[in-house]
């Protein structure tokens, strides 16, 4: 469904990504691991369109993206939800849900009626219901991580991509979140591809393929406990011991 | 002129740099300088140079007694706030200067003979005041650069929680630059009095915050030498776009110099929104 | 519908005003005269046209009364074209409110195009810059009379008549600025309930974030600043035919724009029932400290307006609907 085809991406001299390549399958999850600086936020942009690469192209269900607005890419069905959650502070949780809704996958398709319905859905999911005509920027830190959860799924997208959406989270809260996110993935057929950096049992019970980034270059790819025995994992985590 | 206009520009860019606030009242901080010059003057026949002083104590106190009163309260609120209380601050200003000076033109005339450069007469009053605008900016830059408190104020332009974390009072800093940002702007104000042809009322002000835009944006919003440069720049272009067009006999040369001007602001916001001397 | 039953409070209640307006004609209700209730309502226009963009938007456009100045000046063009023509009298101001819709479009897509492109303080400077900038190509090119300006009232009376000129500049004039008050109104409340109005709160809140959720921004941004600059330009349209003259240091008086802003402020961005307060209150309270203290309500009035902006930054709609939970469901 998503294509990544060979895509390079510097700014200035440095080279954030490096001839990267992958592919989504509809309702696939996948993470993508890699230590701070590995590239994968700006694979995440370059998919999500806020910025084009300068070599290579972004295929999503056949069509070439590579050059469309990020507005575009959300009426196709791609999501986002952020790390550091982006809430809207002066509107309710309502309203803020509502606003995916209409300007996801269904966008030119539904009225504000019909979205403040699916807000409440979305809400009702994520367990936030009861606060919906809270304002946004009352919320806690974990609550707003949950909305910016809803507010992505309000989209109805066909590939989600999440940012990091349990690092800095309770284990917990970090259990209820990665089964929340299975679930809704199997209901509705959403391809997920999140980003971790740290939480590895997080990553084993989520993903179904591991493409692990390091320095701009993908280096492993594949079933999630191969790729946490590879070798090569220590080695981008802890540094070359054997090379001191 | 431009050398004058800079140095109150470079009091609106100090308050932009560090407090990150668009100061609406500029222009009414430049107008009470200019009375201050006038009064001393007038009443008392005192050198203009000399009513630097009091423009500069004046400054200080109303920009901390605003700063106190106001902007510490809403700076962190959102862009409109401030912007909408430096409004508030210069309607307030100006009514009293009308309550108290009348809306009249006053002008006066401080003749100390004339310079000829080139063939061209340059009354030595404005010669002067260039000098004297040059001399504050240049002391401004030796505190800025060579002093402790001045580098206490470039860590607080790059990176506020920063500056803070190594044990500058960020509060007192915010206070004292609010405080001679508007010093910087009286005393420009108390200069321009000299270069007023027709005159000074209490709105005389609006013209100067408008071309300060064009100064600053020129410079880079916060960019302090930018300022500087700026208001030297904006001088020499709005001089010579005038002469330009009354060679080509336009109507009315002198209103579309500035509006060459308000064209440039235009052009570098979006070509290069740092200004000419900002860095990125 | 959100709010729906506020918008016919408010709807219900500015036609009690108009109908003060007309009730008062033959006797004052205390300091309730149709000049007030003109003042009043052409503030309360003001608001809520600005608040399309500012209030919904969170863009602070310092250019404003730029589409007002370019309706002002369109009808006074039309009414002498029509003059010198001797074309009649109505047609021409039906001429007016025409190129006054066509140039605040033009003017807004050319503005809006270029300057939306910047944010915050940038924007605000470019905004002013093309405020300035065209009062001075007015005045520089003598484009419109130029700063001598173009007369309204003479043409006018020459093309009507005594009798029908009082009239336009009156009633006319009146009945135009109030139905300017009530789209702008209606167009609040459509664009709040619809799309639009979500994503214009989107890209107040985090233009970024809203991209990325599917907010086509320089669409929305564009439409709000044209709606809110045609509406701007017909109030300047109606006004002008009050006038004897629009010429540029007033038509083009940033004092206007200061004070949309105000109205905005005071009663609280965003919401239809905002501006209206901000406008009721805001023009009532001129108008009554003009009338006792001619001269001194501005002195008057920068304190309280300092005052209200470090108290209740978010207005006073704002206040009440960030503490009650009722008030956000009732006026949406």
């Amino acid at each position: 469904m998503l294509e990544v085809v060979n895509v390079t991406k510097r700014f200035g001299g440095i080279v954030a990504l490096r001839n990267v390549s992958l592919k989504v399958e509809r309702g696939e999850r996948i993470a993508i691991v890699g230590p701070n600086g590995s590239g994968k936020t700006t694979l995440f942009n370059v998919i999500n369109g806020v910025y084009p690469p300068e070599e290579g192209k972004v295929i999503f269900e056949g069509a070439d993206i590579t050059m469309l607005p990020s507005y575009k890419r959300a009426w196709l069905g791609i999501a986002r939800a952020f790390q550091i959650p982006r809430p809207f502070p002066n509107i309710t949780l309502r309203e803020s849900v509502a606003i995916g809704a209409l300007f996801g996958s269904l966008y030119g398709k539904i009225g504000a009626r019909e979205a403040l319905e699916i807000a409440d859905e979305r809400l009702k999911l994520v367990g936030l219901y009861d606060k919906r005509n809270e304002l946004t920027g009352k919320l806690a830190v974990p609550e707003l991580k949950l909305l910016e959860f809803a507010k992505a799924l309000a989209m109805k997208p066909k590939l989600l991509l999440l940012d990091e959406i349990v690092a800095g989270m309770p284990p917990s809260a970090v259990d209820y979140i990665v089964s929340l996110v299975r679930k809704i993935s199997d209901e509705e057929n959403i391809a997920i591809a999140t980003l971790v950096e740290h939480v590895m049992r997080a990553v084993v019970k989520f993903a179904e393929r591991v493409i692990v980034l390091h320095l701009g270059s993908k280096v492993l790819e594949g079933r999630p406990e191969e790729v946490l025995r590879n070798p090569l994992m220590e080695e981008i985590y802890l540094g070359k011991r054997w090379s001191l | 002129m431009g050398s004058v206009l800079g140095l109150g520009a470079v009091g609106l860019s100090l308050i932009f740099g560090v407090l990150r606030v668009v100061n609406l009242a500029h222009g009414a901080f430049l107008m009470l300088g200019m009375y201050i010059t006038y009064w001393l003057f007038v009443l008392y026949g005192l050198n203009p140079a000399i009513s630097l002083i009091p423009s500069f104590i004046v400054g200080l106190l109303i920009g901390a007694i605003v700063y106190q009163t106001i902007i510490s309260r809403i700076m962190y609120g959102p862009e409109l706030s401030t912007l909408v209380a430096g409004v508030g601050l210069m309607i307030l200003l100006e009514e009293a200067a009308k309550v108290m000076w009348e809306p009249t033109y006053r002008g006066f005339i401080y003749d100390i003979g004339t310079v000829y450069v080139g063939g061209i007469g340059l009354p030595l009053s404005k010669v002067a005041s260039a000098l004297l605008s040059l001399l504050l900016v240049a002391v401004f830059f030796i505190v800025l650069y060579k002093t402790k408190l001045g580098t206490a104020v470039r860590a607080l332009m790059q990176d506020p929680e920063g500056a803070a974390l190594c044990g500058i009072n960020v509060r007192l800093m915010y206070a004292l630059m609010f405080s001679l940002g508007v010093s910087l702007a009286l005393m420009s104000g108390s200069l321009i009095a000299l270069h007023q042809q027709q005159g000074i009322n209490p709105y005389v002000g609006h013209s100067y915050l408008l071309i300060a835009f064009v100064i600053v944006v020129l410079g880079g919003l916060g960019s302090l030498h930018g300022a500087y440069v700026g208001g030297i720049l904006v001088g020499v272009i709005i001089s010579l776009s005038t002469l330009v067009f009354t060679f080509f006999g336009v109507p009315q040369p002198m209103i579309l110099a500035h509006f060459i001007a308000f064209l440039l602001i235009l052009i570098i916001l979006l070509l290069r929104p740092q200004g000419l001397f900002g860095g990125k | 519908m959100m709010g729906y039953r506020a918008f016919l409070l408010t709807v219900f209640t500015l036609l009690i005003l108009v109908a003060l307006r007309f009730i008062t004609e033959a006797e004052p209700i205390g300091f309730i005269t149709p000049q007030f209730v003109t003042f009043v309502m052409f503030y309360v226009a003001l608001g809520l046209a600005f608040n399309i963009f500012i209030g919904m938007t969170g863009y602070v456009d310092f250019g404003y009364v730029a589409f007002m100045a370019l309706g002002s000046y369109a009808m006074a063009s039309a009414i002498n074209r029509a003059s010198s023509l001797s074309l009649p009298g109505y047609g021409a101001i039906i001429l007016g409110l025409v190129e006054t819709i066509v140039l605040t479009f033009i003017l807004a897509l050319i503005v809006g195009g270029i300057a939306l492109r910047l944010r915050g303080a940038y924007f605000a400077i470019a905004t002013i810059s093309v405020n300035e900038g065209l009062r001075f190509l007015v005045d520089g090119l003598d484009i419109w009379g130029g700063s001598a300006g173009i007369y309204v009232s003479g043409p006018l009376i020459r093309l009507v008549g005594h009798e029908a000129y009082s009239f336009i500049a009156l009633i006319v004039s009146d009945l135009l600025l109030y139905a300017t008050a009530f789209i702008a109104l209606i167009i609040t409340f459509v664009y709040l309930n619809s799309r639009i109005g979500y994503a214009l709160k989107a890209i107040r809140e985090d233009e970024d974030a809203a991209k990325v959720m599917g907010v086509n921004t320089t669409f929305y941004k564009v439409l709000a600043f044209s709606t809110s600059g045609i509406l701007g330009g017909l109030i300047g349209a109606s006004w002008a035919l009050k006038l004897a003259a629009v010429y540029p240091p007033e038509a083009f008086n940033i004092f206007y724009t200061v004070e949309a802003i105000v109205i905005v402020m005071l009663g609280g961005a965003g919401t239809f029932l905002g501006p209206i307060v901000g406008g009721a209150v805001y023009g009532g309270l001129k108008y009554v400290l003009s009338g006792y203290i001619p001269g001194y309500q501005l002195l008057i009035f920068a304190p309280i307006l300092i005052a209200i902006i470090v108290m209740v930054p978010q207005g006073v709609i704002g206040f009440l609907r960030e503490r009650s939970e009722r008030l956000r469901e009732f006026i949406a």
